[in-house]
């Protein structure tokens, strides 16, 4: 890219980005002192890392990069919104080796690299002082998922003789077996029905900011994205359809699980899992629409189940963990400013206009019902169930009679605003603006596309 | 876009800690609507004139992935110009009616903000060039439809009322979400600026029944009527201008633009003066049994809309517009006055000397007594829309969430239990305040 010859080259970008946040987590175990500021610190040197290679990548090939500065970004505001009360080493540390991992998953070209950063990605989570539920399906889902992937690159060196992506590209390595144990591990990675259970189990039982990193970190469709349609294209074509048609009645089903339900917690997972599962149908479609528009759904996603899950978990060190929707707790008056906060992301979540997400619904839908009519028509079913039950969250949580019995509950605190207020203008200017991600989006859309179709011209 | 950018002002005041005066709020809404009526007058007597063609402006796309296209089309006709002036006419007399009703209600600065950002959206579907621009104008119109419902939140009624005409909201929508998406596939566009697209026989119908979808629940019509009573819930100057003027015509707005469509499909037509005409007899029925003024009144404007639908569905177009700027006005004018419509009933009987005899008694006398019976609990229940809706849809559909939570929860807490130690955010007692 002209202009940009005084950036240093990606590997190294990639080593600090990576690298630094490992580099900050073990400096927490030996340290206990200024977590916060030691995350933060750590988070931002990654955003810089990530924002150099994005500068510096073609506007084509800027996918994995553009997601690594966006996961960084993340990280660094879930470092500033984490409440004092979780703001321990521990944590922190935790966080930021969830996010070496990830980046070393988005960056990497190799299936080795790729296992490693999907297995560590999950070891927080697995490791009893880190971040593991109280639940035992989420371990198990997250075990299964590692061991389905292990076996399919084992699988794919066995007959593909290489780790390298670009050298394995369009030869169908390992058949379908392995394309199997890949569609396996998405499954239980991303929660797809019937393994969606451990979603909504990590949410209620573990801590939920880290768990909304796990999520948002959305390595199931990744690794459709960078391996299944790629390797597999011929494969893909016939057996895909059947992960679409999954991922579709999994954003019905827990579309439909979430009306009922009055934990907030299980609430934010449904809606996070059935909008994810409508990201893994965009670009199952196979249209540049589809595809574009779950891209760009993604980043949607991302920043509003971090922020959602963010704002919940202010709402609950203020007045309690137990926090239910089976009734109306009033809480605006107490935290307006949160209230608005929830209300926007929430609606962004469910395509309000003027947000990012109607763009990307709108794309979803169009890609999804051109390739697939029938599915397709679940897609807008399911945003607007989800639509009720974020309303309906909304409204239990913070309207109706003002609670009493409180000394004194502060609202958004300065830290947490703005940074709750930066992921509020980034879904409403790119809402507002959509073609400067739009576009970005489109071409990576085109080149994913044509991996998938090796057959079909260049548009 | 003026009333956009108002609301985007507000809100960022007050994000920042700021919040106007009453005073100066309705100051600046007054400027606003004043200012965007003084822009549309030259288009008003351009087109009004010479009937000229319409004016369409274009800014390019909003986004677009090859050949799929978001077009930002802007365009006043004969048909959005008259809607455009109610819109801003009505929105301004509210501004200024509410800055008197509202004084010193809590949610003062709340409700203007919505007011703005109503317009807009009711601005935004009406001078839509396309059915794609028209969906964010719609959407906006139904969000703030449903926030103001909820505006009193500290009783449960008005939220749970809001929640309802929201769900009713975005399931009819996916009648236009899927008739615009079917417009692109077939016609590989889905603007009106230049000309409707080209469609013919069953994908005419189709497109059709899709828009009525979204136009019926969005005008309440049969079997969607249910949401109106509920939605009475809001202050009055929002009802006056929701569902006495602007949304409740926004669905005969779209039935009018797609004319040329309904006109290509018999059954389609048919199916607009069928629920048309229902929802008319309906209305006046369930009207007849209301108990409050409000009610009485929406009732009243569900017949009036009806009306409306079946003149549409038999091509009388202008005279659908003259119906709806007509009874727009008036039924505004007796939403505002609700409040105080015993005190005007009480001036009338004085002036007359004597009761007003209530209206279509002749025809309840020629009814059976039984029959009479019957549609009386009929109506006091509504013609019972909800309890039909309740029954057949949404009681089915929230025990199949049941069933499904009873599945999800297998074997859930069989780890739970052997774990005494909580995660690390959660080792500290609960409620104990922000640290």
């Amino acid at each position: 890219v002209a202009g940009t010859a005084w950036i240093p080259g990606a590997p190294i970008l990639d080593g600090i980005a990576i690298g630094v946040p490992w580099l900050a987590a073990a400096l927490l175990t030996v340290s206990h002192r200024h977590a916060r500021i030691v995350g933060l610190m750590a988070s931002l040197v990654s955003v810089a890392a990530g924002a150099l290679l994005l500068l510096a990548s073609p506007p084509d090939e800027s996918l994995y990069q553009a997601l690594m500065l966006l996961f960084c970004c993340l990280t660094a505001g879930a470092t500033l919104v984490l409440p004092k009360r979780d703001c321990e080493s521990r944590a922190i540390g935790g966080i930021l080796f969830l996010l070496g991992a990830t980046l070393l998953a988005y960056s990497s070209g190799d299936l080795i690299v790729f296992l490693a950063g999907w297995i560590l990605s999950t070891v927080p989570f697995l490791v009893e002082s880190w971040f593991r539920a109280r639940s035992w399906r989420p371990a198990m889902s997250l075990w299964l998922s590692n061991l389905a992937l292990a076996g399919a690159i084992g699988l794919i060196y066995e007959t593909g003789h290489a780790f390298s992506i670009d050298a394995l590209r369009g030869r169908s390595p390992g058949g379908t077996v392995a394309f199997g144990l890949l569609v396996l591990a998405v499954i239980f990675r991303k929660g797809i029905s019937p393994a969606h259970a451990w979603v909504a189990d990590a949410a209620e039982t573990g801590p939920s900011i880290p768990t909304a990193l796990l999520l948002n970190g959305h390595l199931g469709a990744l690794l459709v994205a960078k391996l299944i349609l790629p390797l597999f294209p011929r494969t893909a074509g016939n057996l895909f359809p059947l992960l679409s048609w999954l991922a579709m009645a999994t954003a019905i089903y827990v579309a439909v699980r979430a009306l009922t339900e009055n934990s907030p917690r299980r609430l934010l997972a449904f809606l996070t899992l059935s909008q994810s599962a409508c990201i893994l149908a965009g670009l199952e479609s196979r249209t540049s629409e589809g595809i574009t528009g779950a891209l760009v759904h993604w980043f949607v996603v991302t920043v509003s189940t971090t922020g959602l899950f963010g704002i919940l978990r202010l709402l609950e060190v203020r007045f309690g963990e137990t926090l239910t929707a089976s009734g109306y707790l009033g809480l605006a008056g107490h935290a307006p400013r949160l209230a608005v906060f929830f209300a926007v992301f929430g609606l962004a979540l469910v395509g309000l206009p003027g947000t990012l997400s109607f763009c990307s619904q709108d794309l979803l839908i169009h890609g999804t019902l051109l390739s697939h009519p029938v599915t397709g028509v679940m897609l807008p079913i399911a945003t607007a169930m989800n639509a009720v039950t974020i309303f309906r969250l909304f409204a239990r949580l913070f309207l109706g009679r003002r609670r009493t019995g409180f000394t004194h509950m502060a609202d958004a605190l300065p830290r947490e605003r703005w940074t709750l207020a930066a992921g509020v203008l980034f879904v409403v200017l790119g809402g507002l603006f959509p073609n400067l991600i739009v576009a970005q989006r489109s071409a990576e859309a085109d080149r994913v596309e044509a991996a998938a179709n090796p057959a079909a011209p260049a548009p | 876009m003026t009333p956009g950018v108002i609301f985007c002002l507000l809100a960022l005041t007050w994000l920042m800690g700021l919040t106007p005066s009453e005073r100066v709020v309705s100051r600046i809404t007054g400027l606003t609507f004043t200012a965007c009526l003084l822009a549309l007058l030259p288009l008003l007597s351009a087109l009004a004139a010479d009937g000229g063609p319409p004016v369409v402006v274009t800014f390019g796309n909003w986004f677009s992935v090859h050949d799929y296209r978001f077009p930002l089309v802007l365009m006043a006709d004969r048909l959005s110009l008259p809607f455009l002036t109610m819109t801003l006419v009505l929105s301004g007399l509210i501004g200024q009616f509410s800055a008197t009703y509202l004084h010193r209600e809590s949610g003062f600065f709340r409700f203007f903000a919505l007011l703005h950002l109503f317009s807009f959206g009711s601005l935004l579907a009406f001078a839509a060039g396309s059915f794609d621009l028209l969906i964010g104008g719609w959407e906006l119109v139904g969000i703030t439809s449903v926030l103001l419902i909820a505006f009193f939140d500290q009783r449960p009624a008005p939220v749970e009322n809001g929640l309802r005409v929201f769900a009713v909201y975005r399931s009819c929508d996916i009648g236009l979400l899927v008739a615009v998406f079917a417009m692109h596939n077939w016609t590989g566009h889905a603007s009106f600026a230049g000309a409707m697209p080209k469609l013919a026989g069953a994908q005419a119908t189709a497109v059709c029944l899709f828009l009525l979808l979204a136009a019926a629940g969005k005008a309440a019509q049969i079997p969607f009527s249910g949401w109106l009573p509920r939605a009475m819930e809001g202050p009055t100057p929002s009802s006056a201008i929701f569902y006495g003027a602007i949304s409740i015509h926004a669905g005969a707005y779209l039935l009018l633009r797609i004319q040329p469509l309904l006109a290509e499909s018999w059954m389609a037509s048919i199916c607009v003066i069928a629920i048309g005409a229902a929802t008319a007899v309906y209305g006046t029925i369930a009207g007849r049994a209301s108990a409050d003024a409000k009610t009485s009144l929406a009732f009243a404007s569900l017949t009036q809309v009806g009306v409306v639908f079946v003149e549409i569905g038999f091509g009388l177009r202008w005279v659908a517009v003259a119906h709806i700027l007509g009874h727009a006005l008036v039924r505004t004018l007796q939403f505002l006055r609700a409040p105080s419509m015993l005190h005007d009933y009480h001036r009338m009987h004085s002036a007359i000397g004597g009761e007003i005899s209530p209206t279509g008694r002749h025809l309840e006398d020629l009814i059976p007594e039984r029959m009479r019976l019957w549609l009386y609990r009929w109506a006091l229940d509504r013609g019972h829309l909800d309890t039909i809706l309740d029954r057949w849809f949404i009681y089915p559909l929230l025990q199949l969430s049941r069933l499904f939570s009873r599945l999800d929860n297998i074997g859930r807490f069989a780890r739970a239990e052997r774990q005494a130690e909580p995660p690390v955010s959660m080792r500290r007692p609960a409620g104990q305040g922000v640290e």
